[in-house]
C-alpha cells in the first residue's frame, strides 16, 4: 500500500479490464462498471478474441467508506489511493463521480 | 513494543484484565469481536505504557451463549466498546454499568454484524455485481450472487 494521504480513489481506464472484482468486493456496492464485449482478431491467431471494453466506471462518494477494498484486490492496478480531497458537492447525485473525474485523480501516467 | 498474545477461557476474562491491570497494563487499546461460525471470538488489547508492552486477549464464546463478564470496572473505556459488541454481535456482558446500544437506537432484531443475519436492504437493492462480462459471447455461467443475502431470498426477476 503507499503512503499517500486516503483522500480519493483514482481509475486508470487503460488498465481496467471491467472485470467486475472490485464492484463485487465494495462492502458498500458503490462501484458500478458497465462494459461491452469486442472481438479482437490478432495476427496469427486462428479465432478472433472477445475483450470488455470499458464504457463506464463509477464510484458513489456519498456511499464509499474510504475502506481500500477495491484497491487492494483489483488484479489489474487499475485503482489508486489519490490525495486529492476537492469531491464533495452540494447534491446527491454530484458525489457519484464517474470515469473521467475518476481518472484526472490519478498521480502518475 | 513488545506484543503477547493470550486465549483464555471464558471464566478467566476478568481475572486476566485484573492481574495485567496491576502489571502495569493500564490502557486498553481494542475491544472487539469476530464471527467465527460457531463461536464469537471477543479480543481485546491492552497496553502497558512504561514498558512500551502490548497483551492481546482472547476468549472463544459459543455462539449460542456469547456472555461475558465486563471489564468495565477494571477499563472505563471498555464501556463503550463492550455496548457496541453486544449490540453488533448479540454478545452480553453481564455486570456492565450501562447496556444501553450505543450506535443502534435498539437492540431489536438480529445483531447486524453476525454472519447469519441477512442484511435485509441487500435483498431490496439491485447488486451492482451481477453483469458478467466474463461470460459474454461464452453462454452463461453459475449465476453471481450478492454477499450476504441467501439465494433463496431472491426472486429470479431481473437485477
Ligand atoms: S474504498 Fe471501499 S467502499 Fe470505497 S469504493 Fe473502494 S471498496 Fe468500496
Ligand atoms: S478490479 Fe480493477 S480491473 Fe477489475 S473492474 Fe475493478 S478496477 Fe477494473
Amino acid at each position: 500500500m503507499s503512503a499517500v494521504v486516503h483522500g480519493v480513489i483514482a481509475l486508470v481506464p487503460d488498465a481496467c479490464t471491467s472485470c467486475m472484482i472490485c464492484v463485487r468486493e465494495c462492502p458498500t456496492w458503490c462501484i458500478t462498471v458497465e462494459s461491452h464485449a469486442e472481438q479482437v482478431s490478432e495476427p496469427g491467431a486462428r479465432r478472433p478474441r472477445t475483450v470488455s471494453v470499458l464504457d463506464r466506471f463509477a464510484i458513489d462518494f456519498g456511499l464509499c467508506m474510504y475502506c481500500g477494498i477495491c484497491i487492494d484486490v483489483c488484479p489489474f492496478d487499475a485503482l489508486e489511493w489519490a490525495p486529492t480531497i476537492d469531491h464533495s458537492s452540494a447534491s446527491r447525485d454530484g458525489l457519484v463521480h464517474d470515469t473521467e473525474r475518476l481518472s484526472g485523480w490519478r498521480m502518475h501516467e | 513494543m513488545s506484543t503477547g498474545m493470550q486465549t483464555v477461557p471464558r471464566e478467566a476474562w476478568h481475572e486476566t484484565f485484573a492481574g495485567l491491570v496491576s502489571d502495569g497494563f493500564g490502557y486498553l487499546d481494542l475491544l472487539t469481536a469476530i464471527d467465527r461460525g460457531d463461536e464469537i471470538e471477543v479480543l481485546a488489547q491492552v497496553v502497558n505504557p512504561d514498558g512500551a508492552e502490548l497483551m492481546r486477549v482472547s476468549v472463544r464464546l459459543p455462539s449460542d451463549d456469547p456472555s461475558l463478564p465486563t471489564i468495565a470496572d477494571l477499563f472505563p473505556a471498555a464501556s463503550w466498546h463492550e455496548r457496541e459488541v453486544a449490540e453488533m454481535f448479540g454478545v452480553a456482558f453481564a455486570g456492565h454499568p450501562d447496556p444501553r446500544p450505543l450506535l443502534r437506537r435498539t437492540s431489536l432484531g438480529r445483531p447486524p454484524l453476525r454472519t447469519t443475519t441477512v442484511l435485509a436492504a441487500r435483498v431490496a437493492m439491485p447488486w451492482p455485481g451481477a453483469a458478467d462480462p466474463e461470460s459474454a459471447g461464452k453462454g452463461a455461467r453459475r449465476r453471481q450472487l450478492p454477499p450476504g443475502v441467501p439465494a433463496e431470498w431472491l426472486s429470479d426477476g431481473p437485477r
